[in-house]
């Protein structure tokens, strides 16, 4: 057997349950009976163990796998510090959220504020994710302030909103407000970018490689190759497998430099064949 | 010991401990990688006058760079850890930054220690750059007129060796230069060694100190000049008439080893009398390079 901790979902869950209060990076030295013991929050029932939700099973000190549908789980892997999760299925909101390291990995979609103020690791989901991918909790000035998330579907609106540093890419849509409000931090959008992208944003950068339309306060400055957007695509094309074309490497990029109405030191690269 | 005839001195090579770092310079074509890092490596044949020593290392393919593109790999030394970040601030802020199309990245990732230099380079944007980490690395954007300089934040410093050599004791000036140059082609864009000097080849070889003056630290290699022959303590056998030396510096020492054995190899041909080495007695330079072992066993005593 491979150290892996594996827990399944006995039966579907009729409430939402809350794992903020745990560490999984913490299970690496925990046996499958202890981890059973250790307690949830379920919206209505109070503190349940976790395994009465759900067959633990495996050995420990290895990547920990959830499986079944954790649509109503919330904060699954927030405050991750290393080691890795891989949940099959959907999950609720804040997924990773505020992780420092590690890897999430989620085969379904993701609900709102995946990668919620994450500082580290990765977080990587192969559906949709919903608002605020990366983003920064309402009300909160600042984001992600470092790792990267990864979204192979699109994502809802306000992806990235108040990174202060880090990544989000998206391999297909993203809603309005992409980037809202940056401190600084990249959001690299593949398929459309939704309306105002890096509103307020004061040194964000927007790389849009699909449709867009800038927004009104951002100002044309130059058409050119940045070679940080070459390494940036290599990157995401090589380490977590995004759809980066012979063409999004040697194309060149229309700079929009934004959001005026703030410091105007971020940018939307907007990718053109020419 | 012989080679083709050639005398093997019993004798070895006396070299140094440096502080290096490798640069690797990209370009949008290799003539103006090239041009950065001719301009780059200029004037840093010794750290006598130089304040450093360079040289390139080899010419990278496009799948060997960070960006994609045609790029050269640079070694560059420095006496003491202090002054590596200096000299490279110096030089990569006036010949890389200033030269169309490149971006320069750190070519020793692995390396513990590491020196500032795109987060000193920096300030040229005068509150316009910009930085981004990719893959936990920090790159600085250095707006500039033809676009943007990409150049890495820290680049990796190693303990290096300095200072391997041999010298190539001919018939005649010709021979000698013709077995330089063989050997100096033989060591070409071997990895991990660079020769400081122009072409690869060292005339005017040193010895420490000066007969005359106390302020100078190093002066003509009396022992090695043959026009001296019948006035100095020469070291020069009979029939020789002229002398040139190879200096070559390294990551390590079996990366000199290598390249001393090559060039070595190489100039061993008609013409050449003997092959021997410069050093201080082995009292100043902790890495010893024995001329007999490096060409019987193939690494560095």
């Amino acid at each position: 057997m491979s150290d892996e901790l594996v827990l399944t979902l006995r039966a579907p869950l009729a409430a939402a349950v809350d794992f903020s209060a745990l560490r999984l990076h913490a299970w690496a030295d925990l046996a499958p009976a202890a981890v059973a013991r250790v307690e949830v929050r379920v919206a209505g029932a109070g503190l349940v163990a976790l395994g009465d939700l759900f067959d633990v099973r495996g050995s420990k000190g290895g990547r920990t796998r959830f499986a079944g549908d954790f649509s109503r789980v919330e904060a699954l892997g927030a405050g991750l510090e290393r080691g890795e999760v891989v949940i099959e299925g959907s999950v609720g909101r804040e997924v990773g959220a505020r992780m420092r390291g590690g890897r999430i990995s989620v085969t379904g979609n993701a609900g709102w504020g995946a990668g919620l103020e994450m500082s580290g690791g990765v977080l990587d989901v192969t559906g949709n994710a919903g608002p605020r991918a990366g983003g920064a909790s309402l009300g909160a000035k600042r984001g992600m302030t470092g790792g990267e998330v990864i979204v192979r579907g699109s994502a809802g609106p306000e992806a990235g909103a108040g990174m202060r540093r880090g990544l989000v890419a998206v391999g297909g849509d993203v809603a309005e407000g992409a980037g809202r409000a940056t401190l600084a931090g990249t959001v690299v959008v593949f398929g459309t970018t939704g309306p105002n992208p890096g509103q307020w944003s004061k040194r964000g950068s927007v790389l849009a490689l699909g449709p867009v339309s800038p927004p009104a306060t951002y100002r044309y400055a130059c058409t050119y190759r940045p070679e940080y957007v070459g390494i940036l695509l290599r990157h995401l094309a090589s380490r977590r497998g995004l759809p980066v074309t012979h063409e999004h490497l040697t194309g060149s990029y229309r700079r929009y430099s934004g959001d005026l109405a703030e410091l105007g030191a971020g940018e939307l690269l907007v990718w053109t064949r020419d | 010991m012989n080679v083709r005839g050639v005398l093997i001195e019993d004798t070895f090579a006396e070299a140094f401990t440096m502080r290096a770092a490798r640069l690797v310079i990209t370009a949008a074509s290799p003539r103006w990688a090239t041009a950065a890092a001719l301009k780059l490596t200029g004037f840093a044949t010794s750290v006598i006058g130089c304040k450093c020593e360079a040289g390139i290392e080899r010419e990278l393919a496009t799948t060997e760079t960070p960006d994609g593109r045609t790029g050269v790999s640079v070694l560059f030394m420095t006496m003491s850890k202090d002054d590596l970040p200096k000299r490279l601030i110096e030089r990569v802020g006036q010949t890389v930054l200033t030269c169309p199309t490149t971006a320069c990245f750190d070519g020793l990732p692995d390396a513990p220690d590491r020196v500032g230099v795109g987060s000193a380079l920096r300030y040229f944007g005068d509150g316009f750059q910009a930085s981004k980490v990719i893959a936990g690395e920090r790159y600085w954007r250095i707006p500039v007129m033809e676009g943007e300089f990409l150049v890495q934040e820290k680049f990796g410093m190693l303990k290096a060796v300095g200072g391997g050599n041999f010298l190539i004791l001919a018939r005649s000036a010709a021979a000698a230069l013709a077995a330089a140059e063989a050997a100096v082609d033989a060591m070409a864009g071997m990895t991990g060694v660079f020769l400081p000097f122009p072409g690869g080849v060292v005339r005017s070889g040193s010895k420490v100190g000066s007969r005359r003056s106390k302020t100078m630290i190093a002066s003509t290699n009396d022992a090695f000049c043959p026009t001296l022959r019948a006035i100095t303590k020469s070291d020069i056998p009979d029939g020789v008439n002229s002398v040139l030396e190879i200096v070559i510096n390294g990551i390590d020492a079996p990366a000199i080893a290598r390249a001393m054995r090559a060039g070595i190899d190489a100039a061993c041909r008609d013409g050449v009398v003997a092959i021997s080495a410069g050093n201080y007695g082995g009292k100043l330079g902790p890495h010893h390079f024995y001329l007999r072992k490096i060409m019987g066993e193939g690494g560095p005593a």
